[in-house]
């Protein structure tokens, strides 16, 4: 296999995502994050001061279904957070049935 | 350029009211948002809708656009008329968020995009996302893939248009279903001398009804012959780390499970691998067949019905 000018991706989980780069990769501010960690709708992988947030894959999707909800369906955060929980229930139960999407 | 009837991609009339407007959106959105919607063309029609709410649901672009509407002449190739955009150059700053805005079309682009080009203020370009389809095999170890991105470049004129990147990517050894890989500085340049954005690709496995995948845990349907089941034995398995001996226990019956500690997905730790033996029956069309599965109703004297009630 060539390596040359290829790039090596990183796995998200190996090198988890700060608070700063959740909120960009969802195009929301730092604060729209802060707001729904306070309010337990989304799980950050670590406690304390808001530098030491991070969050990895399950996180990142999340936080985008909820931007999705917010955003385009005009849900209210606890909805949006409904929304979530349904849709990874449903992926949940279809990676035990060995469905794909 | 094309250009975009975005009042047909949202199915509306010309007199549709904001309201109108939001709630097809949000009726064609939850339709084809790629969670809800698997179809190949998903991702595109998501993006079309995106670009008709970004300009129809801003009073000021949808004046600027009715106007190019009402100029425009069915079969004429599209020419925006110079500084036609003039009205809504601090648009975007009026709260509404470009939702996954990662590949307009040309018409969006030159049109609607350009306005924001013409702002000299540094801004940290978009982060991107993508969806990239693995074998299962592939995951256990370092993969390759080439990805086709657009890039969007001005020409001398000021016209926007789009280019392909390919760009030749690593998949690092390990990775599971819904992971993200992520790619800095490959996502959309940024403005004015600031950072480019990331691009992230979430990983999906091309579905094999052969695997069944929980995190790093795999679990391979193994077809097994009754006699196999019956007596145990060793038997060769293909498996996506390589061909595995594996021993068969003696009266093994349908869906047992057989681990192969360390041989699930690499990482830390190693997941496992779960051998689910499938007994197969052979057909009893033959009468040597058929001669057989007589001989063992009249000597194993065995009735599943009345081991299944006697627990």
């Amino acid at each position: 296999m060539s390596h040359d000018n290829s790039l090596l991706g990183v796995l998200l989980d190996e090198k988890n995502l700060t608070l700063e780069e959740l909120a960009h990769a969802c195009g929301v501010a730092p604060q729209w994050v802060i707001e729904r960690i306070q309010t337990k709708l989304i799980l950050q992988l670590t406690e304390g001061d808001t530098k030491t947030w991070r969050f990895d894959s399950i996180s990142l999707r999340r936080a985008r279904r909820l931007v999705f909800a917010e955003q385009v369906l005009d849900a209210n955060p606890e909805l949006a957070a409904l929304v979530a929980d349904l849709l990874e229930e449903r992926d949940a139960l279809r990676s035990r049935l060995g469905e794909s999407d | 350029m094309e250009f975009k009837n975005y009042y047909q991609t949202l199915g509306l009339e010309q007199t549709a009211t904001a309201d109108d407007i939001k709630k097809a959106f949000r009726r064609l959105a939850r339709k084809h948002h790629p969670d809800l919607n698997k179809n190949a063309d998903a991702q595109s029609r998501m993006q079309e809708l995106n670009e008709a709410k970004n300009v129809l649901g801003n009073p000021d672009k949808r004046a600027a656009y009715d106007r190019l509407l009402a100029r425009r002449q069915d079969g004429q190739d599209f020419e925006p008329p110079p500084d036609w955009h003039h009205g809504f150059a601090d648009a975007e700053h009026d709260g509404f968020h470009d939702y996954d805005m990662a590949d307009p079309s040309d018409f969006f682009a030159n049109l609607f995009s350009q306005a924001r080009h013409q702002q000299g203020r540094p801004r940290r370009g978009k982060d991107l996302h993508a969806s990239i389809s693995l074998s299962l095999a592939e995951s256990y170890h370092e993969s390759q893939r080439n990805i086709v991105l657009p890039v969007w470049k001005t020409d001398t004129q000021g016209q926007v248009y789009k280019e392909e990147r390919t760009l030749s990517v690593r998949i690092p050894k390990g990775v599971t279903e819904g992971q993200h890989i992520r790619l800095a500085g490959q996502g959309s340049p940024g403005q004015a001398g600031d950072k480019a954005g990331e691009l992230y690709l979430e990983v999906h496995f091309i579905p094999d009804p052969q695997y069944r995948v929980e995190g790093r845990q795999v679990f391979q349907t193994l077809p097994v012959t009754p006699w196999e089941a019956a007596l145990g034995g060793v038997i060769h398995v293909a498996t996506p780390s390589g061909l595995v001996k594996v021993t068969l226990p003696q009266s093994s019956q349908n869906g047992r499970k057989i681990r192969l500690k360390g041989r699930g997905i690499p990482g830390q730790p190693d997941g496992d691998l779960y051998l689910v033996l499938a007994v197969i029956l052979p057909s009893a069309t033959s009468p040597s067949a058929q001669a057989l599965y007589q001989q063992m109703a009249r000597e194993l004297a065995f009735d599943p019905r009345q081991s299944s009630t006697k627990g």
